[in-house]
């Protein structure tokens, strides 16, 4: 599979906070357990993202066949709330700053 | 468990009586993942590292009571479920088939983390203790794929050998 990484289209809004929470710079991740069907993993990146069928399912093949994919580039505030929504399905994922 | 019909309002599936009980047995095991087992980040980085985390697991907990909340109401609201020759019909709105989806999420990977973790296609050790995360964890991917059929989301036959 291409090593290239498809991102969301985030939106940028504007909020109150300091400068460096707002500054993109934070990758959301989702790592690979090999439990999870690949049709559930699928329809949470839709539901959580609002990505289409074949967008969440590059990022899904991806994590199953490489172990993780990236999701997002983003601000802190929005990396932490994309976290928190993937936990709540009980994906494995994480932040992680941008290198 | 069979989808019998998807209206404006919600889904209406069929199960027989065996599916029913063994929903509720699966449904009983809920919450199983440790509350430690999120991590917001694998490197622990920036500041406030600690506090975040701690507000994750926060975070988590509550959505975790209002699951279990549901999950009670699904188990012991005889109205939710209409009787049927053969077993019974259950409707749930697209919130719902979420939060169940969510929960059953749950109690498959907090079964197999109770299994050791196993590797994809591995056989686990399955002793007379565990045995019961090994049917949970197969009865929620049997009930997880008919949630996922009514929303419309199904395999593809390119991800064959996958």
């Amino acid at each position: 599979m291409a090593d290239t990484e498809v991102l969301p289209n985030i939106e940028h809004e504007a909020k109150t906070g300091s400068k460096s929470d707002l500054a993109p710079g934070w990758l959301v991740i989702c790592w690979n357990d090999p439990i999870n069907l690949m049709t559930y993993v699928m329809h949470v990146f839709q539901t959580v993202f609002g990505w289409n069928r074949a967008k969440a399912e590059v990022h899904m093949l991806e994590v199953h066949r490489q172990g993780k994919s990236v999701l997002a580039r983003t601000t802190m505030e929005k990396a932490e709330h994309y976290v928190h929504e993937l936990q709540k399905y009980t994906l494995h994922a994480t932040m992680e700053r941008e290198p | 468990m069979k989808l019998l019909r998807v209206g404006q309002d919600g889904s209406v599936f069929q199960l027989g009586h065996g599916e029913q009980q063994l929903l509720f047995e699966t449904l009983k095991h809920y919450p199983l993942v440790p509350a430690a087992h999120h991590r917001l980040s694998q490197a622990d980085q920036g500041p406030h590292a600690e506090e975040n985390q701690r507000l994750l697991e926060a975070s988590l907990a509550e959505v975790r009571q209002a699951n279990r909340r549901q999950v009670l109401a699904l188990l012991n609201e005889p109205q939710r479920w209409r009787a049927t020759k053969s077993g019974f019909e259950l409707e749930l709105t697209p919130l719902q088939i979420e939060w169940l989806l969510q929960v059953l999420n749950d109690v498959r990977v907090g079964s197999w983390l109770a299994l050791g973790e196993p590797a994809s296609g591995a056989a686990p050790a399955v002793t007379e203790q565990n045995a019961k995360y090994f049917f949970a964890l197969e009865s929620c991917g049997l009930f997880q794929s008919g949630l996922l059929t009514a929303l419309g989301i199904s395999e593809s036959p390119h991800w064959a050998g996958d």
